[in-house]
C-alpha cells in the first residue's frame, strides 16, 4: 500500500519514549493518519499515557485529555457533551485505552457509555497485559500466556475475554478488529468509524509488545500479522451487533505464532494442540455468525 | 498567573478557556529527546543483487526492469535493457532464459516469465520505433574494425560505439546477423525483429559493410584502425569420421538455404544426426517443408545439449528421436541412402543431414594458439602484437548461446576500452561506466530473505504488467513504502522521491528491515 494524500500527514512527534518496536505506537500513528486532526483523545492510564510524553513534553499534535483508569467511557461522554454545548459538532472524541483500561478496569464505564449509545469512538489497543506497570496479566491475556503474575508453570489457564462479542451483546452500532500488520484495513476501519457519527463505535486494535511478549523488536509487525494469519486474532466487523463480516481468513497453525514468543515458550505440544482447538472453535463460531447476516 | 506558577512551579499551567482551570497542559514536543541514542543497530538502505541478474550473461538489471514494467513505465524499462543489451526482442525470442531457472519465485509458485516480458518490451521498442535514450560518449577519435556481423560482432560494435569509438563492421555474407540471420529458423526469430534491432545499432553511427573480403591482414595493412575485434564464429563443420560422410548434408548449410529462400529439394524420410540445438532446428525446419525427420543421437535424450523447451517442441511437432544410436556407415543404393547404425541395424532415408556441431576455421585456431602477448578473459581473448586484437563470440566463449555471444561482444568492448583507459572489466555496462548499480551490494538475495507475507500464490499471467507484478524485485526498492508505514519512531523521511532514516530518533527496532519485502535494507552495527 501507499499513503494517500490525506493520509500522508504526521500527527505524531518523534522522540517519544515508547519501547523500540512498540506496536501501540504504530497503531496510533496509522489511526491518526486515518482520523486527521479534528479529534480530541481521551487516554486513561495505560502505556500510551506514558508514551504521549512526560509533562510538559507532548508526542502528539492533537489535543489529549488524561483520565483515571476506570473513567474513560464516562470522561469521553462528558467531553462530547461539553463540545456539543460549545456547538462544536465537527470534532470527534476518541478514547484510546489499553486492554487493562478496557477489558478490566474501564469496562463498567465503557459498558454504560455503549448502552447510552454515546457519540464517540472507543479504541482499545490490545497488548494483552498491563505492560507499562510491569507485565501483569489482564483479562485480555491469552490462554497459555506468561506474565509476571502468571509466571512459568503458573501460566494463564483461562481464555482471553472476547471484548468485541461483549460489546456486540450491547448491540453496538459498529465494532471491528484491526491489526497493525494490516495498515490498509486498519486505516479503512478508522475512516469508516469516523464517518459513522452519532453512535458509539468500538475498534479493537491488536498491538504487539516486544517487551512484554519477549519477542525481538524487529518481529513486532510480523507476529501481529501471524496472529491474523493463524486466526488467533481474526479481522472482522460487526454492525449493529448482528451483521458480521470476516475480512481475512488465515490458514497457518497457531504453533507458528506461539513458537516465536518468549511468553509461550513453556507450552507443551499438548497445550499447543489445545490452543489450536480453541482457535478453530472460535473461528468456526465466528464464521457461523456471518451466515446470520440480515 | 503568579499564584499558579508558585503552586505548580511551571509555566505550563495555562488557561484553557476564559475560566481559570487548574489543569496542567504540555507545551513542548518530545522532539527534544534524541532517542537515537538508544540504538545499537542502525538500519540502512542497501540495494542488493538478484539471482536472475547474476545468471544473465548480459547482466541485465532484471528485477528493476520488472518493477518498471509493473508500474507501466515501459520506456524506462526499455532504456534499462538497452543499456546492457542491444537485442531485447531477439533475446526475448531465442534466449534460453537462464534467468528464469534462477528466479527466487520458482520455489514459491512459478518463476516470473522474464523472457516474455523482455520480448514484449523489445517488440514495443520496434513497433514504436523507439529512439535510444542512454548515455553515449561522443567520438574519441579511435577507430575499431569488427570482423563478423553476428551477435558478438554487432554487440561489440554497439558497446564500443557507446564508449565513444568509431566502428566498422565487416561481414562476408550479403546481410548482417550471422547465426541469427542464417542459422536460426524464422519460426523462432522473425526477420523483421532482427532487421529492426540491427537498424537501431546502425542508427548510432556503426557502419556495416556486407559482402566484404577484408581479412585481419588487410585490415592491419590499411593502418586505419586502432584495434580489431574478431567474432567470426564457427564456420567449419565437425567431421564424424565415418565412411560415406560426404553423402550427408551439413546442417548449417541446410538452414542457410532455407533462410536464403532457396529450394532445398529435400523430402521423405530424413535422418538428422546430432543432439544439439541445430539438430532440433534442422528437424523442426524439415517438418515445415513437409519432410519426416528422425533424429539419431548417440547418448540418451536427457543428455542432449539442446535446450529442453526446444526438444519438447520438436516432440510435439512429431519429430522422432532415436537415442543411443550412432551411424557408422552411410551408403548409396537405388532408392536413396542406407545408414548402418552402431547396433548393426540399418535405416533407409532419402537424405542425411549432420548437425553435430561446428568448429573454428584453422586460421583462427592458429591465432588462438599463438600464446604470445595473450590475455584471457571469461568470454574474450586479447592478443596484442603491435595492434590489439580481441577474439570473441563462439571462438572463445565457454557457452555457445546468443546471449553469451552478445555478452562476449560487450566484454570485448570493455577489454579494448580498458586497454586504452584502464578501467575494471565487469559484466554490466552500467557498472563499467560508473552508474547507479555500482553502489549495489554484491550479495545475491535468496528466497529466505524475501518476506513472503507480501506475496500471494499466483501462477503465470498472460498480461505482461500483471506478470511483472509477480516479480519479487529481489534486492531493489520498488517504493512499496513499508519502511515508512511501519516505523514507530516517525524516523523515515521521504523527500524528493528518496527515503532516508532520521538517526536522531531511530531506536533501531529493525521493523523496517523485517518488513522490507525484498531485502533492499540492511543492518549496520553501531560503532
Amino acid at each position: 500500500m501507499n499513503f494517500s494524500e490525506t493520509e500522508d500527514i504526521e500527527l505524531m512527534h518523534p522522540g517519544h519514549v515508547g519501547c523500540p518496536g512498540c506496536g501501540a505506537v504504530i497503531a496510533m500513528r496509522l489511526a491518526l493518519k486515518a482520523m486527521g486532526e479534528k479529534i480530541v483523545l481521551v487516554i486513561p492510564a495505560c502505556c500510551w499515557a506514558v508514551v504521549s510524553g512526560p509533562h510538559p513534553q507532548f508526542a502528539l499534535k492533537v489535543p489529549l485529555l488524561h483520565t483515571a483508569f476506570e473513567t474513560s467511557g464516562a470522561a469521553a461522554s462528558g467531553l462530547r457533551a461539553a463540545l456539543d454545548m460549545k456547538g462544536d459538532t465537527e470534532t470527534t472524541v476518541v478514547v484510546w485505552a489499553g486492554d487493562g483500561g478496557t477489558f478490566d478496569i474501564g469496562f463498567q464505564s465503557l459498558s454504560g457509555a455503549v448502552e447510552r449509545n454515546e457519540d464517540f469512538i472507543y479504541v482499545c489497543y490490545d497488548n494483552e497485559a498491563y505492560m507499562n506497570t510491569g507485565v501483569q496479566r489482564s483479562s485480555s491475556t491469552p490462554y497459555g500466556g506468561q506474565t509476571t503474575t502468571t509466571p512459568e508453570l503458573q501460566w494463564k489457564k483461562t481464555r482471553k475475554k472476547n471484548i468485541v462479542e461483549s460489546l456486540s451483546g450491547h448491540r453496538i452500532s459498529y465494532a471491528a478488529t484491526a491489526s497493525i500488520a494490516f495498515p490498509e484495513d486498519l486505516i479503512q476501519k478508522f475512516k469508516k468509524a469516523m464517518n459513522l457519527k452519532g453512535c458509539t463505535r468500538f475498534l479493537h486494535v491488536f498491538a504487539s509488545c516486544p517487551t512484554g511478549w519477549r519477542i525481538p523488536s524487529e518481529l513486532s509487525v510480523k507476529i501481529a500479522r501471524l496472529a491474523v494469519q493463524t486466526n488467533i486474532f481474526p479481522l472482522y466487523e460487526v454492525e449493529d451487533g448482528i451483521n458480521y463480516t470476516i475480512n481475512y481468513t488465515g490458514n497457518k497453525t497457531v504453533k507458528e505464532y506461539l513458537k516465536l514468543q518468549g511468553r509461550f515458550k513453556q507450552l507443551s505440544e499438548k497445550d499447543t494442540y489445545e490452543i489450536q482447538k480453541m482457535v478453530d472453535e472460535d473461528f468456526l463460531f465466528l464464521s457461523q455468525k456471518v451466515k446470520l447476516r440480515r | 498567573m503568579l499564584l499558579q506558577k508558585q503552586f505548580f512551579g511551571h509555566e505550563s499551567v495555562m488557561m484553557l478557556s476564559k475560566e481559570l482551570l487548574y489543569i496542567s497542559r504540555s507545551n513542548i514536543s518530545t522532539e527534544i529527546n534524541k532517542t537515537g541514542s538508544w540504538r545499537f543497530l542502525t538500519p540502512i538502505y542497501q540495494l542488493k543483487s538478484s539471482p536472475c541478474t547474476e545468471k544473465c550473461p548480459l547482466s541485465q538489471d532484471i528485477s528493476r526492469i520488472e518493477m518498471l514494467v509493473s508500474k507501466g513505465k515501459f520506456k524506462e524499462a526499455i532504456d534499462l535493457i538497452l543499456l546492457e543489451n542491444p537485442f531485447p526482442s531477439v533475446c526475448g525470442h531465442v534466449c534460453f532464459h537462464t534467468c528464469e531457472t534462477a528466479c527466487n519465485r520458482k520455489s514459491f509458485d512459478e518463476p516470473v516469465g522474464i523472457h516474455s516480458i523482455e520480448r514484449f518490451l523489445g517488440n514495443i521498442a520496434i513497433a514504436e520505433d523507439y529512439k535510444l535514450n542512454i548515455p553515449i560518449i561522443s567520438f574519441n577519435g579511435k577507430n575499431i574494425a569488427i570482423l563478423g556481423a553476428g551477435p558478438s560482432g554487432l554487440g561489440a560494435a554497439y558497446f564500443m560505439r557507446i564508449l565513444g569509438y568509431n566502428c566498422d563492421v565487416f561481414e562476408i555474407k550479403k546481410e548482417p546477423g550471422g547465426l541469427l540471420r542464417w542459422g536460426i529458423p524464422a519460426y523462432r526469430l522473425p526477420d523483421l525483429v532482427l532487421r529492426k534491432e540491427i537498424l537501431r545499432i546502425e542508427s548510432l553511427g556503426v557502419k556495416i559493410h556486407c559482402n566484404s573480403k577484408e581479412t585481419v591482414d588487410s585490415l592491419k595493412k590499411s593502418g586505419k584502425y586502432d584495434a580489431i575485434f574478431i567474432g567470426c564464429g564457427y564456420g567449419k563443420p565437425v567431421k564424424m569420421g565415418i565412411d560415406g560422410e560426404d553423402l550427408a548434408i551439413d546442417g548449417l548449410e541446410f538452414l542457410y538455404k532455407i533462410r536464403n529462400g532457396e529450394n532445398t529439394d529435400i523430402g521423405g524420410h530424413v535422418a538428422v544426426i546430432g543432439g544439439g540445438n541445430s539438430a532440433i532446428d534442422v528437424s523442426r525446419s524439415l517438418i515445415r517443408i513437409g519432410a519426416t525427420p528422425i533424429i539419431f543421437y548417440r547418448r540418451r535424450i536427457e543428455d542432449m545439449p539442446a535446450f529442453k523447451e526446444e526438444v519438447e517442441a520438436a516432440n510435439v511437432e512429431g519429430v522422432e528421436i532415436r537415442e543411443l544410436t550412432k551411424p557408422i556407415r552411410i551408403e548409396k543404393d537405388s532408392e536413396g541412402l542406407v545408414i548402418t547404425l552402431n547396433n548393426n541395424n540399418t535405416f533407409k532415408a532419402q537424405h542425411v543431414i549432420k548437425a553435430i556441431g561446428n568448429e573454428a576455421e584453422n586460421h583462427w585456431k592458429l591465432l588462438l594458439d599463438s600464446k604470445e602477448n595473450f590475455s584471457k578473459f571469461s568470454r574474450t581473448v586479447l592478443v596484442n602484437n603491435h595492434l590489439p586484437i580481441v577474439l570473441g563470440g563462439d571462438l572463445v566463449n565457454p557457452v555457445k548461446s546468443v546471449a553469451d555471444a552478445i555478452a562476449s561482444g560487450k566484454q570485448a568492448a570493455m577489454v579494448l576500452d580498458s586497454f586504452f583507459n584502464h578501467r575494471e572489466v565487469t559484466n554490466s555496462m552500467d557498472i563499467y561506466t560508473g552508474g547507479d548499480r555500482k553502489n549495489r551490494s554484491k550479495h545475491i538475495t535468496s528466497i529466505e530473505e524475501i518476506n513472503l507475507d507480501y506475496f500471494e500464490f499466483s501462477p503465470r499471467r498472460d498480461s505482461e504488467i500483471e506478470e511483472a507484478k509477480r516479480c519479487f524485485n529481489c534486492g531493489i526498492c520498488n517504493d512499496c513504502d513499508n519502511c515508512r508505514i511501519f516505523c514507530p519512531e516517525i524516523s523515515v523521511n521521504f523527500k524528493d522521491n528518496k527515503r532516508s532514516i532520521n538517526l536522531d530518533y531511530c531506536k533501531g527496532c529493525g521493523i523496517c528491515i523485517t518488513e522490507c519485502p525484498r531485502n533492499a535494507m540492511g543492518l549496520r552495527e553501531e560503532a
